[in-house]
């Protein structure tokens, strides 16, 4: 369970830094950076460079992403941008758009 | 899940706007702007440098910065704050900590039943009905006094002491209305109040 949750009517604009879980179900336009996991649910809307230990996207994310152990994108997971993650999931039914990096 | 209810964990630190329609509880730090249409709680751990504006907001944390409230807010035990507070409704807690000015809005004053009575006050007419205005000073002269003494039967008991003075000179003389030549025709005609006893004085008729 994520400790940090934003929920789906909330949007911000800036940055967020954590070291905890975060749940995103609103919007966030800027930059994330958490030492933990990022979730981001189905009315999650994520403008931003992330910059995390795990990310799990069934929402839509635009930006680029680097984790420093897993990306997962969810069948109903939107994402356009790059990733830099030494483990990758994309699951059927998600769309992806941009370069994936593996070699980190 | 249950509720949706935004949360800011306490390791989590946000910088940047933030708004939303939904309540929120801040554990951790939030720098920048807040704008919700719910409650605001900061909790003790929570540390906010941010110009918030919410509906209602209880601070139990830090708070540096202005808080606008469309309708309440309350400062707890453990609440800190800097900062100004405006709001209709604000609640500050024993043992809280605040710096900063309130303003609760248009304050309406209790409407005043008498207006200030006059410097010589004589027993009857301090018995008179509050409101009375009419000057018992000679200097004073207002032109307001006439209809009023026409009207109040107990006003009749002024001119008693107001021979000396000049009982409701409505229409002073020349002097105090210099620019006005039509109204001192006007007033040539003695204003006497129907309140002076009759046969004590002759109205003057002055052409």
């Amino acid at each position: 369970m994520a400790n940090t949750i934003i929920g789906s009517s909330i949007v911000i604009d800036g940055e967020i830094l954590g070291e905890e879980d975060l749940t995103i179900q609103g919007t966030v336009k800027g930059k994330v950076t958490l030492k933990e996991n990022l979730y981001v649910e189905n009315s999650g809307v994520v403008e931003a460079d992330i910059e995390t230990q795990t990310v799990t996207i069934s929402g839509q994310v635009t930006g680029n992403i680097a984790a420093s152990d897993k990306v997962e994108i969810k069948s109903d997971g939107r994402m356009v941008g790059d990733i830099r993650s030494p483990r990758i999931l994309i699951a059927d039914g998600a769309v992806f758009k941009g370069s994936v990096d593996m070699d980190v | 899940m249950n509720d949706i209810v935004t949360v800011v964990g306490k390791n989590t630190v946000i910088k940047g706007g933030l708004q939303g329609d939904e309540d929120l509880t801040i554990y951790g730090k939030v720098e920048g702007t807040i704008n919700l249409s719910r409650t605001l709680i900061i909790e003790a751990s929570g540390i906010v440098a941010a110009d918030i504006e919410v509906m209602d907001a209880i601070i139990s944390g830090v708070v540096v910065g202005n808080i606008t409230a469309s309708n309440s807010v309350q400062i707890t035990e453990e609440g800190r704050m800097v900062g100004d507070l405006s709001a209709p409704r604000v609640i500050i807690v024993d043992g809280a900590s605040f710096k900063g000015h309130v303003d609760m809005g248009d304050l309406e004053a209790p409407v005043g039943e008498r207006l200030p009575v006059a410097r010589s006050v004589t027993p009857a007419r301090a018995a008179r009905p509050a409101g009375s205005e009419r000057p018992t000073a000679p200097a004073r002269r207002a032109p307001a006094s006439k209809p009023v003494a026409k009207k109040e039967s107990p006003k009749k008991e002024l001119p008693k002491k107001a021979p000396v003075k000049k009982p409701a000179p409505r229409k002073p003389k020349a002097p105090s209305k210099p620019a006005s030549k039509k109204a001192g025709k006007a007033r040539r005609k003695p204003p006497r109040p129907p309140s002076v006893p009759k046969g004590k004085r002759k109205v003057k008729r002055r052409r």
